[in-house]
């Protein structure tokens, strides 16, 4: 047992009254599903599958209804992820303005990708969809606050202030060490990537947009493969019955 | 120049989050006035008058969106769309951050002109710092007896709840965002039924955007007259336009519907030194662009519909011969891939297609066949979806494809790489 797990029940009790206030706030319960999940991912860093099940028992939901919908959004996050979290902003009016450049900055200087966190925790890095700031493009969010007109030396500073402890924007709680993402598939295990990534993956047999094993592009495999299907039915059809022989044919 | 300050008076002159500095300069007079001298009925009439339409992207007349409620009394509610996230806008946020008073009085007349007792809204994820604001004006003006029960002592109780979403464009989506404040995924629903009949918990729900119900407030204090007076015959009044990508001065400029798009340009400070403008795209990410011939077009509902386009959420996104469209349309198309909620098939399915087809043509692997792929992938998840998501793919990239086909079959495997724009 962690820690983190061990002090699990004495938070649940500490948060108990502030719980009882959010869903009072809603004509129904299972709309307090989303601010408590932000409770308690505000005091653990992440959102713990203890705290998935306590919300699952105040709501009275099942755990699977609970998990579910935190799954559904981005800003639930599953694993543990870094003090810092950086989510540069890859919207169009930031790429317009350099954002490319900048978060091939980042991915330099912090030695990791989209969706990963740095071996010492500190980190947590991700491309997000717009910010709603593009008048200050190229910007990001540091842990939910933004950040205007980035530029190289910014970065920088605000690493190096990050590392110090100095930086503006208070840390995250972490409760637990972070693995490398925080990004989990279906079965629950960690991934790489998200789908975005799957762009790459140009091989996938069961990727219709693309290439097969063969470089072959799969829209024409299946229409090669139709037009075989249609030339075996002639050939069934006319063994079968050799009266529709010459109907077919036609 | 056409630029006014409607909404935007005052924003960064004067600390409108500060109820007193709000209340010294009119604030709240106007929801006091709607309560002890108009009904409920007279509020929509004004609103009718002046023609306001919907600021949030779809431009439908407000009133008429009211009208729809059942009219027995019954538990009724209004959601004000604060999930302000289609790529290019940021009108919401400033408002949310910069004048929330004004936001919070506009959703209090636009509650009691439907009757609704309980007002929601719903502030997108990301804005931490605007949710505090919001937050904290709320709190202000419960002290200040604006929000609350019998209030002014007209009887009249209203209460505001703050539900702030956790990361999906899609909750936007206005039966969307009523399922993420019920506590479920954020999955649009089958429609009909209508949330004017079928909305939150099941009550008729009437879901309006931030700058819909801000610009109720200037409406009936100066008239529904005044507001109708400016525009063009079916877009009245103001607009605020988000206006970014390759302009000098990318900001928000609050602009009497109707004003030329080259002079929403301008606005902006123009284009940088030597350059060409290419596109515009004039209504957000789900809109198509519209180019150099079309921009003394004026900027309101029916004009840029007729371009081919939309006014939708205001956000005019300007591209100079700098950009490079195959990158972009790989941009927005992955943006609508990944934000798909994964309900519809040809949504789900079709936007990750395309994002693979657009991005081996960024990388200059694409097929021969890759440009006919696109035209037809993108025009075969139009029109099969719940909502209007997947329906957005296909505007921005097929304007581009068709203008600038060049910059795509340059990407083909084998070509030799296009020409770097002049400058």
């Amino acid at each position: 047992m962690t820690q983190r797990q061990k002090d699990f029940p004495a938070l649940c009790e500490r948060l108990e009254p502030r719980c009882r206030e959010i869903i009072a706030q809603y004509e129904q319960s299972r709309s307090a599903l989303l601010p408590l999940i932000h409770l308690f991912q505000e005091h653990e860093g992440f959102v713990s599958m203890e705290a998935m099940g306590a919300v699952s028992e105040i709501l009275d939901l099942s755990p699977a209804v609970v998990e579910s919908t935190v799954s559904f959004y981005t800003l639930f996050f599953r694993k543990p992820i870094g003090k810092y979290m950086l989510q540069v902003c890859r919207g169009l009016a930031c790429t317009l303005n350099g954002a490319e450049n900048i978060m091939a900055y980042f991915r330099e200087k912090l030695g990791i990708g989209h969706l990963q966190t740095t071996d010492d925790g500190l980190f947590s890095y991700e491309e997000v969809e717009c910010l709603a700031a593009c008048d200050r493009a190229s910007c990001m969010q540091v842990n939910l606050e933004f950040v205007y007109d980035l530029t190289p030396r910014m970065i920088d500073e605000m690493l190096d202030a990050m590392r110090a402890g100095t930086y503006a924007v208070a840390a995250l709680p972490q409760t637990e060490r972070p693995s490398s993402t925080w990004a989990v598939n279906q079965d629950g295990q960690v991934a790489l990537g998200d789908k975005s990534f799957g762009a790459q993956d140009q091989s996938d047999p069961n990727n219709a947009g693309g290439l097969d094993r063969d470089g072959i592009i799969m829209l024409d495999r299946i229409l090669a493969d139709e037009m075989r299907f249609r030339g075996r039915t002639r050939e069934l059809l006319a063994t079968a019955n050799p009266a529709i022989k010459e109907v077919v044919e036609e | 120049m056409p630029v006014v300050k409607v909404l935007t008076a005052g924003i960064g002159e004067a600390n409108l989050r500060d109820i007193g500095v709000y209340r010294e300069r009119g604030g709240y007079k106007q929801f006091e006035r709607a309560l002890r001298t108009m009904s409920s009925k007279d509020v929509l009439d004004v609103t009718e008058r002046a023609g306001l339409r919907g600021r949030g992207g779809a431009g439908f007349p407000t009133a008429k969106k009211w009208s729809f409620l059942p009219g027995k009394a019954e538990v009724r509610y209004l959601a004000c769309n604060c999930d302000e996230a289609e790529p290019g806008t940021f009108k919401d946020r400033m408002l949310l951050e910069e004048a929330p008073h004004l936001v919070l009085e506009g959703m209090l007349i636009g509650a009691y002109a439907i009757g609704c007792h309980h007002a929601y809204i719903y502030i997108r994820g990301e804005f931490k710092r605007g949710y505090a604001v919001f937050m904290d004006a709320l709190s202000q003006a419960r002290r200040a007896g604006m929000v609350g029960s019998d209030l002014f002592g007209t009887g009249y109780d209203l209460d505001v709840t703050l539900h702030r979403g956790a990361g999906a464009y899609i909750c936007g989506e206005e039966t969307a965002m009523l399922n993420s404040i019920e506590g479920k995924r954020g999955e649009p629903r089958l429609k009909p039924p209508f949330p004017a009949v079928q909305g939150l918990y099941g009550a008729p729900t009437v879901v309006n955007n931030v700058e819909t119900l801000a610009y109720l407030v200037p409406l009936l204090e100066k008239g529904a007259e005044w507001f109708a007076s400016v525009g063009t015959e079916r877009s009245k009044g103001y607009k605020i336009v988000s206006i970014s990508g390759h302009v000098r001065k990318p900001g928000n400029y609050e602009v009497p519907l109707g004003t030329p798009v080259r002079e929403l340009i301008e606005l902006a400070g123009g284009l940088r030194p030597g350059r060409k403008l290419m596109a515009v795209q004039p209504g957000g990410g789900s809109s198509a662009c519209i180019f150099e011939e079309q921009l003394d077009l004026p900027y309101d509902y029916e004009s840029m519909q007729k371009a081919g386009s939309m006014l939708g959420s205001g956000a005019v996104v300007v591209m100079d011969d700098t950009t490079d469209f195959v990158r972009a349309a790989f941009n927005l198309v992955r943006f609508f891939a990944h934000e798909s909620c994964g309900q519809c098939t040809p949504c789900r399915e079709g936007g990750d297609w395309l994002e693979r087809v657009l991005h081996r043509l960024v990388e200059g692997r694409g097929l021969q066949t890759d440009l006919d792929m696109l035209m037809k992938v993108s025009h075969e998840i139009t029109g099969l979806n719940l909502c209007p998501l997947g329906d957005s793919i296909e505007p921005f990239l097929a304007s581009v494809l068709k203008r600038f086909p060049e910059q795509f079959e340059a990407r083909v495997l084998g070509r030799k790489p296009a020409p770097a724009a002049t400058a």
